[in-house]
């Protein structure tokens, strides 16, 4: 029996100045199945998504939605022919209502005038079959990441949706989330959406996906049913390497001193934050979304304080009231948000690797000098193995992995001794993964140490000594290399201390 | 996902705070003065007729920074349009109608041109409205000579005729802000509004042209400007080319837009606050000539209140967050 494939794309390709984005990409999606596509950043992905939403016109190629031949020239064409794109950066109105953002663009209307009560009847409609407890006159900024999301779902499935492509949809979910968003796709798959699945998280591919197709450098290197597919296999297509030299090896050496010292730390969103980090070691610091794994982060580096508690640097109290402060002590911040809070975009390698340095120098420090020459940040820059074609290109034009080295670079370079390191791999392709996960464990064996707080549980395993597990505020448990998922999940679920009991989650 | 279902949270809307606190200024001061006559139906006429002219720039202001862009021409146009009414009425009652379209042709074409180089000509809205602006009072200026003439009296009515006591101005500008409110709240139009200034990439990937809503939020906002050129023409007998200008109709619309809670960013706010913002500035105005407080200590006080009335906005907006 041969069926039909509700999306097929044959031969496309695509080049922009200087970089061929695709080259002759065959792809397809049957009805009711989830296609994943695997691929390092720049391996192309995006680019034939955006083909597919009618954002870019293909060089070359033809696009069938169940057989007829299709040609977009604006994303509403797309969007008519039912495909729908939930990007990874969201495309809310946070200042309207929900019903108001599902219906965006299609809003039900007699001559011009808008039927309110029938948005709201059927958005709350929507909510209910996608199991979202989401009132539809909500303000979307009252929103938690996870519900936006979910309202950006029943955004497509408003339309006829056929062919919904997710890309990276659990990058900003925690796993509780993650797994709630994975029963939604696989109910829609029951209801015979096709459904284009774009991730990085490999568990959660090899678990939802019927087939695979791996993308690199432009080309399909192949597409298999997920059964033929295990994740090594996925990895070697991807990078040209194996798994197990993902992660760094444990350090030879025992944690020495105390470095940091947290007792009592309490703020608006923590409590009775209690724990040392040792020079030597990366702490992992788990939880669920809104568990104060965010709030701990950013009350070590000064952002949203400690009320109360004490903190110590190497035995001597000292107040972290601001980020500057927190500079000087030594303590450096890669922000979970890296496009926000942790680039000035528009200015070069160079100046956001040397951003901390100028900052904390005085105002007559003469520019060129020392250490802010471009001479020496270049040679470190070169050190972590940034990759730009010239340090003095902007920064938004690198892949995120680059500029998340490039950031690392900023730390370095002011010679913090503790890093505080948000979801450093958010984003960012297995290659610059292992790269970054490198140069952690370089970092803390030279005696620093690095606190890495991360939603992607097999990353904290894999890179941490200790994991802290966080719920509601508080330190819920403390687990040492090895530990299982469900050990850590045990706990940010804030059960009971023994993990052999049933988890009911 | 869990988790209870959000509730919307209940507040007090900025325009009822707002206006509330104006007419709490206007009362106070006038009791404290001794001038009761301003809080006679006369008086409180008047403090509402100090409101036309701006608040209906204003409300087509609300328009183009809802969409996320901003109209510095205003002013310039409204100056344009009072001095092409006389010249083209030149004191003939016949002439009215026609001088009224092509005024309103004329914003029509401004707004149109304004629209498209920030919609179409990718052209920051600040210098692309403050460019056509200059050209258009540049224009006026050099051939103000050979456009002299004055309004019809039967088309001053607009500005001191009335039914019962309430001057036909007053019933202009509640009329249009109901209908622009109406537009923004209730159409498709204003849906559209509020998608492009709130998320312009979000809005063309939902399939709005919002190159369209961008231009027509430029029209809506000339077409207002066009509507207070014609009110000052009829108030003033004649146009001149200053009028717009010595107004600041450009920089004040903006700034009771601002203070009645629409972002600069776009996307949020509404006419409501916009008219709230109008009436501050009304009774601030009409507070300070009662205190007799001079000219310069006015601007003063009014740009205090302009900064005040923002920084509290900012502090709501932060209390939101927590």
């Amino acid at each position: 029996m041969t069926v039909v494939p509700a999306l097929s794309m044959t031969g496309i390709s695509k080049a922009f100045p200087g970089v061929r984005a695709l080259d002759g990409v065959d792809f397809e999606c049957l009805p009711g199945e989830v296609h994943a596509i695997c691929g390092e950043n720049g391996a192309g992905k995006s680019t034939l998504m955006k083909i597919l939403g009618g954002s870019y016109r293909p060089d070359a190629g033809a696009i069938h939605l169940a057989g007829k031949a299709m040609q977009f020239t604006h994303p509403r064409q797309a969007a008519e022919a039912g495909i729908a794109i939930i990007h990874q950066e969201l495309s809310l109105l946070p200042h309207r209502t929900v019903a108001d953002n599902i219906f965006m663009g299609h809003e039900i209307a007699r001559r011009g005038l808008l039927d309110k009560a029938a948005m709201r009847e059927r958005a709350a409609e929507l909510l209910r079959r996608i199991g979202a407890r989401i009132d539809p006159q909500a303000l979307v900024s009252s929103l938690s990441i996870a519900f936006q999301q979910l309202v950006e779902i029943a955004k497509a499935l408003l339309l006829d949706t056929r062919i919904l492509v997710m890309d990276e949809p659990t990058a900003a979910l925690d796993e509780r989330d993650s797994r709630t968003l994975l029963n939604l796709v696989d109910s829609l798959r029951g209801d015979g959406v096709s459904i284009v699945y774009i991730s990085h998280r490999m568990p959660e591919v090899t678990a939802i996906a019927d087939r695979i197709t791996i993308l690199k450098d432009g080309r399909k290197i192949w597409t298999r049913p997920r059964d033929a597919a295990p994740i090594s296999e996925i990895v070697r297509a991807m990078v040209g390497r194996d798994l197990k030299d993902f992660y760094p090896a444990a350090p030879a050496s025992m944690p020495r001193e105390v470095l940091l010292s947290i007792k009592g730390g309490t703020n608006g969103a923590l409590r009775d934050v209690t724990f040392d980090v040792r020079a030597g070691e990366i702490i992992g610091v788990a939880g669920l979304e809104d568990s104060g794994k965010g709030a701990l982060a950013q009350a070590l580096v000064g952002d949203a304080p400690f009320t109360s508690g004490t903190v110590a640097l190497r035995g001597q109290p000292i107040a972290l009231r601001t980020p500057r402060q927190a500079t000087a002590a030594g303590i450096g911040y890669l922000p979970g948000d890296r496009k926000r809070e942790g680039l000035a975009l528009r200015q070069s390698v160079r100046d956001n690797a040397l951003l901390t340095l100028r900052s904390m120098v005085g105002l007559l420090t003469r520019p060129q000098r020392g250490a802010l020459a471009d001479g020496v940040i270049d040679e470190r820059l070169r050190a972590m193995d940034v990759r730009a074609a010239d340090f003095g290109q902007e920064i938004g034009t690198l892949s995120g992995g680059n500029q998340q080295k490039a950031i690392i670079v900023r730390w370095l370079a002011q010679a913090s001794d503790i890093l505080v390191f948000v979801e450093p791999t958010r984003g960012i392709d297995i290659a610059a993964k292992a790269a970054i996960y490198e140069t952690m464990r370089v970092f803390a064996d030279s005696g620093r140490c690095i606190v890495v707080v991360s939603s992607d549980m097999p990353e904290l395993i894999g890179i941490a000594d200790r994991v802290l597990v966080m719920h509601q505020g508080r330190i819920s448990g403390d687990v040492p290399r090895g530990a299982s998922e469900e050990e850590i999940m045990h706990l940010a679920l804030g059960l009971a201390d023994a993990p052999s009991e049933e988890t009911g989650a | 996902m869990t988790a209870d279902i959000v509730k919307p949270k209940p507040g007090v809307p900025v325009a009822v705070l707002l206006a509330g606190l104006s007419i709490g200024f206007f009362v106070v001061v006038a009791l404290a003065t001794g001038e009761t006559a301003q809080l006679s139906g006369q008086g409180v006429t008047g403090l509402l007729q100090r409101m036309v002219a701006l608040g209906l720039v204003a409300i087509g202001q609300t328009f183009v920074i809802l969409v996320g862009s901003i109209d510095l021409s205003v002013a310039a146009l409204i100056s344009a349009v009072a001095v092409l009414a006389s010249h083209v009425m030149q004191g003939d009652p016949a002439m009215m109608l026609p001088a009224i379209l092509v005024c309103l042709g004329l914003c029509v074409a401004v707004g149109f041109v304004n629209g498209a180089l920030v919609a179409y000509g990718g052209i920051n809205p600040l210098i692309a409205t403050l460019g056509t602006g200059l050209i258009i009072q540049g224009v006026l200026a050099a051939s103000f000579g050979a456009l002299q003439g004055s309004v019809a009296r039967e088309f001053q009515i607009i500005a001191y005729g009335g039914v019962l006591g309430v001057p036909y101005s007053l019933l202009l500008l509640a009329t249009l802000s109901l209908c622009a409110a109406f537009v923004l709240d209730r159409t498709l139009f204003g849906a559209r509004i509020y998608a492009v200034g709130g998320n312009p990439d979000g809005a063309r990937l939902a399939g709005i042209r919002t190159e369209r809503v961008i231009l027509s939020a430029h029209m809506v906002a000339s077409l207002f400007a066009g509507a207070a050129g014609l009110y000052l023409a009829a108030r003033l007998q004649s146009g001149t080319p200053w009028i717009g200008r010595d107004g600041i109709y450009d920089l004040e619309s903006i700034a009771v837009t601002v203070i009645g809670g629409t972002i600069l960013a776009g996307g949020k706010g509404g006419v409501a606050g916009t008219l709230a913002g109008v009436l501050l500035f009304a009774s601030l105005d009409a507070g300070f000539n009662m205190l007799g407080i001079d000219a310069f200590l006015k601007q003063v006080l009014r740009g205090t209140i302009v900064i005040a009335a923002v920084a509290v906005h900012a502090v709501r907006a932060k209390g939101h967050v927590a």
